[in-house]
């Protein structure tokens, strides 16, 4: 392989240029025209449909978007038997085979760029340009991913000492079930996945129940780019279909992405190897978050305000990333909730496939009732800002809000919501917010407005989060720019997009051979 | 004997500002001026004093502003002495009462310089005597970031508040010809900037129909008063993101059957927009379908928004919308100003740099069009272009001043990208105050 360009993003489409809009909504007629997909599993060469599983979009639940077959119990053993045989050889296969598979996946979706986020839109009522952004994503995962194992392939230096010869070599650990979420429904499963492969590991892959149709794409993508059949499958299936990976004793690594509850139970499972078994299973697990934003009296609120409001209504607030909970210093906490309030009644709540929309539905019932019940309780201890707005009759639409005046210890302010409801509390200064933020048990992305370099030098070395945003949103890390993952009960630490990521997925071996015979270095 | 090139009647317009210019700088700006050029040296020193001018009236208090200040200034590597001497003082109460009283005087100071008043009517003594020496003014209102709706009716009532303010305190001045008309006709006095990201907090670059549709009303209400009260409104440009919004609203709403006969409005053109040439087709299209009584007057200007539209452009991984290259703005600055002088009288045209070059250049071209010098208006910033603007004048030419009016927090936005781009190396400011050969400075870019 010739020598590979250093990584850069992926640049996302220029969407204030008209004629680039009227491109992706091109890309959406197109899709709207071959919905629903039809999604099964498929494992090496078989496929099989069904339609015991349906994903429909949440601004319009009539819509189908893809009809599924549900991975049993006897197609998730299958699935793993055939990623296991398939293993020797695809690890055997040199590192630059490989990534050039990877990196052919890439052109693969770079080719159909609209027609992909169109069905992110669809599936996932993800906005247009959240949509656009997820593609690029997924494309930067396999490009980033594919220089990475190369790099690993060459080793670190290791000390060397005359008469010894010492290595250092990262092998892959086997069977990696990915086990995805749907909020970002093709970048973080072709993240997980791309991750795996590159270091040669085999692959199957559980989309979330609510995104068949993206998790189908992503796989496509893979095997046009030269994955073989037996290296990658898919697996749709509810929750019980990534359970039975989980437990199934040939998976050696588990990738998820997603709540805290599942994630739990996945580590339970992996514990528990029983017996007979020949490998501990390691879990790579990135779960959720009660994202914190403080908001320091020098802050420029004429930036914090629209960040801010970016960053908890982004995507209805089901960003792991989302900000939740502001923390504002007295002396700007009234002007600043106010300003807030004022934004947030302006936001446009509406359907994912309009540019205007700053608000998309939920993604289905069971979110939107949790929502509510959240806003709720937010009212009755403290006050609601916002939620009073005329909704969409149909879809899984929830009010942006902003809840003030809460009582310490409301739910509200400890339980990851994961939708449109952002609470603000006045602090006495940077230290209390700093209190109120390590007191969380989770700790994935936080947020800073301050202008005095001493405030921000301060947080950074007390927040305990995985990701720090100091002056801007922060949601949107970007893979090499904001390697992103989150610490203590957020996940296992390991930092998607980064340098060290690959790390989680191989078993590292020394080799160290003694090159002196008869008293010659030889 | 050679024919007279367009080459040498620059020059000999350019000679002749430049020998208009005052010889002796006013001692307070000649201080300034030296300020602005250390700073120019020193990138790190310059970081820290811009981050201090931005934050200073978000401080609360003089200590708090000196404990900010002495925190800018412990990021400088090798700080010179009287910068040591200040975090020295930083170290006590009363010292760090004295230093936030001294720092706080300086950026008022500063301010002072390039904003005139705290309201339009705190402006009419500086608006009189500008008039006194020739120069007419554009009054902006500076404010702070648009979020909400409030905020919006907020700004466009100060925007209607000006404009009578405006109207009221140019009726009693006396008449000044070159300001009073142009070829085509009467002239506005009061004359008011406008931004549309102001008016609306709903602009979003991939929606724009969003932040046109909510600023439509507010900015129709604007112009049915300008129209009752003869006053000019001029909607300013801002970056790339809004510029399509910004477009549509504006040629929409002057194309509205209620304002064929006023108010006299206008657009900016940004010459640093690689396809600012494809807006100018648009806006001379819209003009000859569209006969208004009085014609749209496009003021051309370089860009403010250079570092941020680069910025935006390199995270993004999308080509720079702006010219990288600042030989290749200027030529595209001054086949903008030949192709708009050429379309008078369907437009009207101002063309406002600190370049002495391209506004001799400007000068020079509507002269051998064969126009009358009122025909063209030459803009300058306050507090940037004060000296030019007065040489302008002295030589007879039609000159109005862009003059920002709010308070210091409000500014503080205005003023550091002001500062950034008096300090910037390449600036011709700069590069004149460096004493480069008028030759140099007048030649073709």
């Amino acid at each position: 392989m010739t020598e590979l360009a250093p990584f850069a993003n992926e640049p996302t489409l220029e969407l204030r240029r008209a004629p680039v809009r009227d491109e992706l909504l091109a890309g959406l007629a197109r899709v709207d025209r071959e919905l629903p997909l039809r999604v099964g599993p498929w494992i090496g060469d078989d496929r099989r449909d069904g339609d015991e599983l349906m994903s429909t979009d949440p601004g319009a639940p009539g819509r189908v978007v893809a009809v599924a077959a549900s991975g049993t119990a006897q197609e998730a053993a299958a699935a793993v038997t055939t990623a296991r045989a398939s293993f020797p050889a695809w690890a055997a296969t040199p590192a630059a085979e490989r990534a050039a598979a990877l990196l052919r996946a890439a052109a693969h979706l770079r080719e159909r760029r609209s027609e992909l986020a169109a069905l992110a839109v669809r599936e996932c009522a993800k906005p247009l340009a959240d949509a656009d952004a997820d593609v690029c994503e997924a494309i930067d995962f396999l490009e980033y991913y594919a220089r990475g194992a190369l790099a690993l392939e060459r080793g670190p230096a290791l000390l060397q000492v005359p008469g010894e010869r010492n290595e250092l070599r990262h092998v892959p650990r086997g069977v990696c079930a990915v086990i995805a979420p749907w909020n970002f429904p093709l970048a973080i499963p072709t993240g997980m996945a791309a991750a795996a492969l590159a270091t040669g590991n085999t692959v199957v892959l559980k989309p979330a129940e609510q995104a068949p149709g993206c998790g189908l794409r992503v796989v496509e993508a893979l095997r046009a780019g030269g994955v073989p059949a037996g290296v990658v499958a898919l697996l749709p299936g509810p929750g019980e279909t990534g359970a039975a990976l989980a437990r199934h004793p040939e998976v050696a690594t588990l990738a998820f992405t997603g709540s805290l509850a599942v994630g739990r139970e996945l580590l339970r499972t992996a514990g528990d190897v029983g017996d007979d078994a020949r490998q501990l299973k390691r879990v790579v697990a990135e779960m959720g978050g009660k994202n914190c934003v403080i908001v320091d009296a020098d802050a420029d609120l004429d930036e914090a305000v629209p960040a801010i409001v970016a960053s908890a209504f982004g995507y209805a607030g089901q960003k792991c990333s989302a900000a939740a909970r502001v923390l504002a210093h007295e002396a700007i906490h009234d002007a600043l909730v106010a300003r807030l309030a004022g934004a947030v009644e302006v936001l446009e709540t509406g359907q994912a496939d309009a540019f205007a929309t700053d608000v998309p539905p939920v993604i289905d019932r069971e979110a939107q009732e949790r929502v509510v019940r959240y806003a709720d309780l937010a009212a009755g201890g403290g006050e609601l800002h916002g939620a009073g707005r005329a909704l969409p009759r149909e879809g899984w639409f929830c009010a942006p809000a902003i809840a003030t005046g809460l009582p310490d210890g409301s739910p509200v302010l400890r339980d990851e919501v994961f939708g449109p409801l952002l609470a603000v509390e006045a602090v006495s200064d940077i230290e209390e917010a700093c209190d109120r933020v390590d007191a969380l048990p989770v700790a994935l992305t936080g947020g800073l407005f301050a202008r005095n370099p001493r405030t921000v030098a301060r947080v950074a070395q007390r927040s305990p989060v995985g990701n720090l945003y100091v002056n801007r949103a922060i949601t949107g890390a970007m893979v090499g720019r904001q390697p992103f993952g989150g610490n203590r009960m957020s996940g296992t630490g390991a930092k998607a997009g980064g340098p060290e990521y690959l790390a989680h997925f191989v078993e590292s071996r020394t080799v160290t051979e003694n090159t002196m015979r008869h008293g010659l270095v030889v | 004997m050679a024919q007279r090139t367009l080459d040498d009647d620059v020059l000999e317009v350019g000679r002749q500002v430049a020998a208009a210019l005052p010889r002796a700088h006013r001692p307070l700006q000649a201080l300034d001026d030296r300020a602005m050029e250390l700073t120019t040296q020193d990138a790190e020193l310059r970081a820290a004093l811009f981050r201090f001018v931005d934050v200073a009236p978000a401080c609360r208090s003089l200590d708090d502003l000196a404990t900010h200040l002495t925190s800018f200034l412990e990021e400088v590597p090798e700080p010179a002495p009287p910068l040591a001497a200040a975090m020295k003082v930083g170290r006590t109460r009363v010292g760090r009462a004295a230093l936030g009283a001294a720092a706080a005087r300086g950026v008022r100071h500063m301010a002072h310089r390039f904003i005139v008043a705290q309201t339009p009517a705190g402006a009419q003594r500086t608006l009189r005597a500008l008039w006194a020496d020739g120069i007419g003014v554009s009054v902006d209102l500076l404010g702070e970031a648009t979020v909400t709706s409030q905020e919006a009716d907020g700004y466009a009532e100060r925007c209607a508040q000006a404009l009578d303010a405006l109207a009221a305190g140019h009726a009693s001045l006396p008449a000044r010809p070159v300001l009073d008309a142009d070829s085509r006709g009467a002239l506005p006095r009061a004359n008011l900037s406008v931004k549309v990201s102001a008016l609306t907090p709903l602009l979003r670059a991939e929606a724009p129909e969003q932040g046109r549709r909510d600023a439509a009303p507010r900015l129709r209400e604007l112009l049915r008063r300008a129209h009752s009260l003869g006053a000019h409104v001029h909607v300013d440009m801002e970056s790339l993101d809004s510029r399509e919004a910004v477009t549509d609203l504006v040629l929409d709403l002057l194309a509205e059957p209620g304002f064929r006969d006023g108010p006299s409005a206008g657009i900016v053109l940004q010459a640093y927009l690689r396809d600012s040439p494809q807006l100018l087709d648009r806006a001379l299209a819209w003009a000859r379908e569209t006969p208004r009584a009085a014609p749209l007057v496009v003021r051309l200007v370089k860009g403010a928004y250079w570092d941020h539209e680069v910025v935006e452009a390199r995270q993004h991984g999308w080509r720079a919308p702006v010219f990288e290259v600042k030989a290749q703005c200027d030529r595209n600055f001054e086949a903008l100003t030949t192709r708009l002088l050429e379309a008078r009288p369907l437009v009207r045209v101002a063309v406002v740099s600190h370049n002495l070059r391209s506004v001799a250049h400007a000068v020079a071209v509507s002269r051998r069009l064969g126009a009358p010098d009122a025909d063209l208006e030459l803009q300058v910033l306050r507090g940037l272009g004060d000296d030019l603007g007065h040489a302008l004048a002295a030589c007879g030419l039609r000159v109005r001043a862009y003059c920002p009016v709010g308070d210091l927090v409000a500014g503080m936005a205005y003023l550091v990208r002001r500062l950034l781009e008096n300090t910037a190396n390449e600036s011709f400011l700069h590069e004149q105050a460096e004493g480069t050969p008028l030759e140099e400075l007048l030649a073709a870019p």
